[in-house]
């Protein structure tokens, strides 16, 4: 069986490059049928609700060359994977075999992230691509439920590590596999739910790309692929040629380094010079105690989602927009997490770098970049006992809101752009878990003032009614505000507050573990989104506008919005 | 002489944003069809006036007319025009914002630009009522009636015209709105109330505000149009009731349709599905797809074993970025039972383009009917996709359509060099190109509702229809492996003539979390058939109407079911652990076909919500088509192009189609499409509706 056929240089030439775009669009769809099967037989919150999980087709050598529109974090950090799986098994992959990683210092993103990866072969047994998903489960196991806390303070807390190990072998399931994982995690039956749910999503692939093969023959669709990552870098690199050349530097701040408030800086320098463009970590802040720290994949995919973004044309998603842009990480740093660094939580620092990417990338092209939005989304997560004592981890996601553009208000309460999340329902939530949501709205004059306002904060309060249940939160940005742009003011501060029944308060810190007895409430505040522009350029009829539908003037007079 | 015919005849209107089409069908069977302008903002106008000039003619009398079957786009324009009315939600306290927060996602990623669409109720006029029930329909706090008085002055302050209610877990425990409505319906009686648990009784608070909103938003215009209609028939002697064609397919009758509008938003293509349905029936063909191509969008919807396939949500006002349905978040998404139907923006008024990688593109961006193709010469300079059909041959030039539009070919042409110069292909290499993109395209929707759903698309026949359909269908065919295309004839107007087979219908649901192991299984959903079956009669009696029970299934954990008709014969209103078994069995199989597993024997599945639809027995005639006569000159040719290679090839009108298969490749002109049939098909003329059949060689 033959992994590779290097068919030379010039296969690409050959290509009719109308036939490459029909092939863009085959495999697109194939993508999203991938996505649409885990969305719809998922069990987790995270996945199905939540929609935090991501599709894709790579080719024989795992160069991306289809991905499902889902979370674009996920696509940036697909080559470190496969090119992990491809280290250890290739030349060795048999039909039927399904793999499965989730090892941060092996080509995983965290923990909570399982890769699960299908080779698909043809009828003659040449790989033709693999099949590719990635799902934030629920819980791996570890100290907390849910597994990601901020406070782990190294890997080994943080639940199951797995290497790239087979899940099937030639199409049997491992029972090994099966049973140490099924001993390692607090809820068996979502964390297969999910799991089954991925694997269905490769043979989904499987089943497509064999029919895409057997139209294209085997070097047929070899060379068209090819075609596709060549025209993908061929148009980004068109695009960042078009753009002024230049560098600049932003720094961006998370509130805590896992165990403690303090601020923990993000350092980027990006340079635009010809056609590429280079995002340089350096003087970022060294490794921090708690959890996250990210891997130096995700790092590079917040990069490309940045300048992904910042581009006209709409990319195909494929392995080719990487090749214009190199980020540069120092190993040891908050930026590139090295054995045995705690990583779970490290989402918070990807969308900072993106943060960091944007507030550098604003220098040069200011046209091109709103304000920051909330920050990213916040984590809670809820564990404990139901009333007939089995246990619960219910997995919350609170998304916020977007900056002010050079031309509009920020969204009032949209998922954050890198991770496209949606929210949970109320009456699913409390059908199925045992707690009740107080509310869920906007946070009057919380967008950052400018001549376009910054997006609204977001709340959301719930009250466990059982005793003593474990709370793991996640938030940013109760520190160092999202920043405004051209004279824009930054948003409004997020907030963690527990409200008990005698209506005393406690304050919260951003990142921390507790718990919550019988009668308390927990109230989550995202922060608002950044303004641009000068606030006294602002058009008096949306002052007006806001003003009518409350969404400014609640605390303050126009100024605040 | 007049010929003056007996029996009953019934009209079809379909009330399009450009065209409004009327068919008449005699009791024979035999339609004769009007296509005239769209008359917006006052729709019914195009129909009273063609209306009123059939009656004019010698054959038709207004006391013949036994139905007057109406599919509307007023309620989705709207809601795109944003032209409803001053619209108020009232809700639970703690969660005014869950109608403008949606579900939080964008439809697309890397657009750091996307604006979210304002939401249909703005923040002012969403009020909030101290109440509260618990997930198992608890009561928390009870109403409070003068918290209502207050909110019932604030509304009469604000000049509100229509309130939508949608209380937390008001499936679970309707109490609560129901006395809101009523409140308001005593104390406010111009105000148009629209409570949700009259709408839909299903779990999940942001669906069903949407979906409540936009009927409450809809309604007093919907009501007011109904109206003027409805009068204007009368005024014409027509005593036949007016009924309107529902989003599922069926059919409800005007008052229905006034009082919930949302049900009707896709009332348009439903049409065209179940004419398709119609045709497939007649020809014997349980299996088929769909497939309505016209200027902008082009639309896809699955037939199996005769039944039309239905979906459960709706996005009304959603941008047509892509294909993929996964992806929410650019329209209000709406719970309703429609008929599935993927769309995709592709169609004749397509636009191609270059990116700065000379990478070809088609579409979203259309030329639409102004300027429209840049044949058309009415100032459109960029290339179309039927800029390429007409380079390519496919499509005639000079006059068609009655000469409402002359088609320039060297326009075309002129539109297509610079894309080619850039692409360094012939002009024709350039349009072959687009034509083919055009196609991938429409691919995406062919497959969603058919490889998405487990189906091999190879196993369906395509019907083609709508203005650019029969020009596309072979080409499109053959990628997917079908191997039969069915064009009817009049394909433009094909879609109007589904409104004659319509049958009366209704639906009711009720959300339940019901575990299929569970011993009282049978009779928890034994009690919701039954209550849904009580009500069903109330409203409909039982005269000539038609129960058809159904299951959401998944397993437990999921949040995707699928929905399981149950066998009618069956009975279901007292079911039994054997009943269930039944549907636990055809459940398994479903999802193995769909998602290629299943899982492991005793995984807990659960019942989430039992439906019923009530269907009226209604006798429809099938659709007869009127004898075509296309002025074709005899021994016509045209330079067409297949794979890269040109041929001269015949052209004839769809009367000179023999009933025997010959080969293509051939052309058939008709008033306002060409049904191309490549070099590879045989085509013939089926005498039942005098539709073509195409067949690929094997």
């Amino acid at each position: 069986m033959s992994d590779l056929q290097d068919l030379g240089p010039d296969r690409v030439d050959a290509v009719d490059p109308v036939a490459g775009q029909i092939v863009i669009n085959a495999l697109a769809t194939i993508a999203d049928e991938m996505a649409t099967t885990i969305f719809r037989t998922a069990h987790s919150t995270v996945v199905r609700d939540v929609m935090d999980f991501s599709a894709a087709i790579c080719d024989p050598r795992g160069r991306t060359v289809a991905q499902a529109v889902s979370v674009p974090f996920h696509l940036g950090s697909i080559p470190t994977a496969m090119e992990s799986l491809l280290g250890h098994y290739g030349g060795r992959f048999r039909p039927g075999d399904v793999y499965l990683m989730n090892d941060p210092f092996d080509g995983g993103i965290h923990l909570p992230d399982l890769f699960v990866v299908k080779p698909i072969f043809s009828d003659t047994g040449i790989l033709l691509g693999f099949g590719v998903t990635t799902a934030h489960h629920g819980d791996v196991g570890g100290r907390l439920p849910g597994s990601s806390a901020c406070d782990n303070t190294d890997i080994f807390q943080e639940g199951l590590r797995l290497p790239w190990v087979k899940l099937y072998d030639e199409g049997v399931r491992q029972p090994d596999l099966v049973k140490i994982l099924r001993a390692n995690v607090r809820v068996p039956t979502m964390t297969f739910g999910d799991l089954d749910a991925q694997v269905a999503a490769c043979v989904v692939a499987e089943r497509q790309v064999r029919k895409l093969g057997e139209r294209h023959g085997s070097e047929g669709l070899a060379r068209l692929t090819d075609w596709i990552i060549e025209y993908t870098e061929r148009l980004v690199r068109a695009e960042i040629a078009a753009w002024p050349d230049g560098t600049a530097t932003f720094t961006d701040y998370l509130d805590s380094d896992g165990l403690e408030t303090r601020p923990v800086p993000i350092t980027v320098t990006v340079t635009i010079a010809g056609d590429e463009v280079i995002a340089d970590f350096t003087g970022s802040a060294p490794m921090v105690p708690g959890a996250l720290n990210s891997t130096r994949s995700f790092i590079m995919a917040a990069v490309y989602h940045a300048v992904h973004c910042a581009l006209d044309t709409r990319v195909p998603n494929s392995a080719g927009a990487f090749a214009p842009v190199t980020v540069v990480t120092e190993p040891g740093s908050v930026t590139h997490v090295v054995m045995p660094g705690a990583s779970s939580m490290r989402g918070v620092t990807g969308f900072r770098a993106f943060d960091a990417v944007n507030g550098a990338l604003a220098q040069l092209l200011p046209d091109r970049i709103p304000a920051a939005g909330e920050g990213g989304n916040t984590l809670a997560i809820f564990g404990g006992a139901r009333p007939d004592g089995s246990p619960f981890v219910y997995y919350e996601l609170v998304c916020g809101t977007w900056g002010a553009t050079p031309t509009h208000d920020g969204n009032d309460g949209l998922s954050n752009p890198c991770s496209t999340a949606a929210n949970i329902s109320v009456e699913v939530a409390e059908a199925e878990y045992p707690l009740e949501i107080e509310s869920y709205g906007l946070v009057p004059d919380s967008g950052g003032a400018g001549r376009f306002r910054g997006g609204l904060a977001v709340e959301r309060a719930w009250r466990p009614l059982v005793p003593d249940v474990s709370l793991v939160i996640r938030s940013d940005r109760a520190v160092t505000a999202p920043y405004g742009l051209a004279g824009g003011q930054g948003g409004a501060r997020s907030s963690n507050i527990v409200r008990s029944a005698d209506g005393s308060e406690r304050r919260l810190e951003p990142m921390v573990s507790t718990r919550l007895s019988a009668g308390e409430v927990y109230v989550h505040r995202t922060a608002g989104g950044g303004g641009w522009g000068d606030p006294a350029l602002r058009d008096p009829d949306r002052i007006a506008a806001d003003m009518r539908e409350g969404k400014i003037g609640a605390s303050a007079g126009p100024d605040a919005g | 002489m007049a010929v003056r015919r007996q029996g009953s005849i019934r009209l079809g209107a379909d009330v399009g944003g450009t065209f409004t089409d009327v068919v008449v069908q005699h009791h024979d069977g035999t339609v004769r069809v009007r296509k005239v302008l769209s008359t917006p903002p006052r729709y019914e106008l195009a129909v009273l006036d063609v209306l009123a000039d059939l009656l004019a003619q010698p054959d038709m009398q207004a006391e013949s007319i036994t139905a007057v079957i109406h599919g509307t786009t007023v309620a989705t324009n709207t809601v795109l025009e944003q032209r409803g009315s001053r619209t108020a939600l009232i809700t639970t306290g703690g969660f005014r914002d869950v109608l403008e927060l949606r579900r939080l996602r964008m439809p697309h990623m890397y657009d750091l630009f996307w604006r979210k669409p304002p939401p249909i109720v703005p923040r002012e006029l969403r009020f909030e009522l101290s109440e509260r029930v618990a997930a198992d329909g608890t009561v928390r706090r009870p109403l409070d009636e003068h918290e209502l008085r207050r909110v019932l002055e604030e509304l009469m302050a604000a000049g509100v015209e229509s309130v939508a209610v949608c209380l937390l877990h008001s499936h679970r425990h309707p109490a609560h709105e129901q006395r809101v409505a009523s409140f308001l319906r005593e104390h406010a009686p111009r105000i148009s109330v629209s409570a949700s648990v009259e709408i839909l009784r299903e779990e999940g608070e942001y669906e069903r505000s949407a979906t409540t909103a936009i009927n409450a938003y809809v309604r007093p215009v919907m009501e007011a149009y109904v109206d003027r209609l409805d009068r204007g028939i009368a005024e014409a002697g027509v005593s036949a009731p007016l009924t309107i064609m529902r989003s599922s397919g069926g059919v409800m009758n005007a008052a229905d349709a006034a009082m919930r509008p949302v049900f009707a938003l896709e009332s348009g293509p439903a049409a065209g599905v179940v004419a398709a349905a119609g045709l497939a029936e007649q020809l014997d063909q349980p299996n088929v797809i769909a497939f309505d191509m016209g200027g902008t969008t082009a639309k896809a919807s699955l037939i199996e074993q005769g039944q039309v396939s239905r979906a459960r949500e709706y996005e009304v006002g959603a941008s047509l970025s892509s294909g993929s349905r996964l992806i929410r978040g650019s329209g209000e998404l709406i719970r309703i039972p429609t008929l599935d139907i993927a769309e995709v923006g592709a169609g004749g008024g397509s636009i191609a383009w270059l990116d700065v990688a000379d990478g070809l593109h088609v579409g979203p961006r259309s030329a639409g009917a102004d300027p429209g193709p840049a044949c058309y010469g009415q100032g459109g300079t960029a290339a179309t996709v039927t800029d390429a059909n007409v380079v390519l041959g496919y499509m005639r030039t000079g006059a068609v359509a009655d000469g409402q539009i002359e088609l320039d070919p060297e326009l075309a042409e002129q539109a297509l060099v610079d894309l080619a110069a850039r692409l360094g292909r012939r002009v024709v290499e350039a349009a072959a190109g687009v034509h083919q993109l055009a196609n991938a395209r429409m691919m995406r929707a062919l497959r969603a509702v058919s490889s998405e759903r487990g189906r091999e698309p190879s196993d369906f026949a395509l019907v083609a229809y709508g203005g650019a359909g029969p020009l596309h269908a072979a080409g499109l065919a053959r990628e997917l492996g079908i191997r039969t295309v069915i064009v009817p004839a009049m394909a433009g107007v094909f879609s109007a003539t589904g409104l004659l087979l319509a049958q009366r219908e209704f639906h009711d649901v009720r959300s339940c979390r019901v575990s299929c192991d569970a011993p009282d299984a049978p009779a928890v959903i034994g009690r919701l058939f039954a209550e849904m079956a009580g009500s069903a009669k109330t409203a409909h009696g039982s005269d000539g109407v038609r129960l058809v029970p159904s299951l959401d299934m998944r397993y437990a954990g999921q949040s995707w079911d699928f929905e399981l008709p149950l066998e009618e014969s069956d009975n279901w209103l007292r079911p039994d652990a054997g009943l269930v078994g039944v549907a636990v069995g055809a459940f398994e199989a479903e999802h193995e076909r769909v998602y290629g597993m299943r899982y492991d024997e005793g995984a807990a599945i659960e019942v989430r919500a039992v439906r019923l639809a009530a269907v009226y027995r209604t006798t429809t005639v099938p659709v007869m088509a009127p004898a075509t006569s296309e002025a074709v000159p005899v021994g016509a040719h045209r330079e067409t192009w297949f794979d890269g290679e040109a041929h001269l090839v015949d052209v004839r009108p769809r009367g000179q189609v023999p009933t025997r298969a010959i080969d293509g490749p051939l052309l058939i002109d008709e008033y306002d499409t060409t049904v191309v049939v490549p070099p590879d098909w045989t085509v013939r003329r089926e005498p039942i509706r005098d539709c073509l059949v195409l067949e690929r060689h094997p």
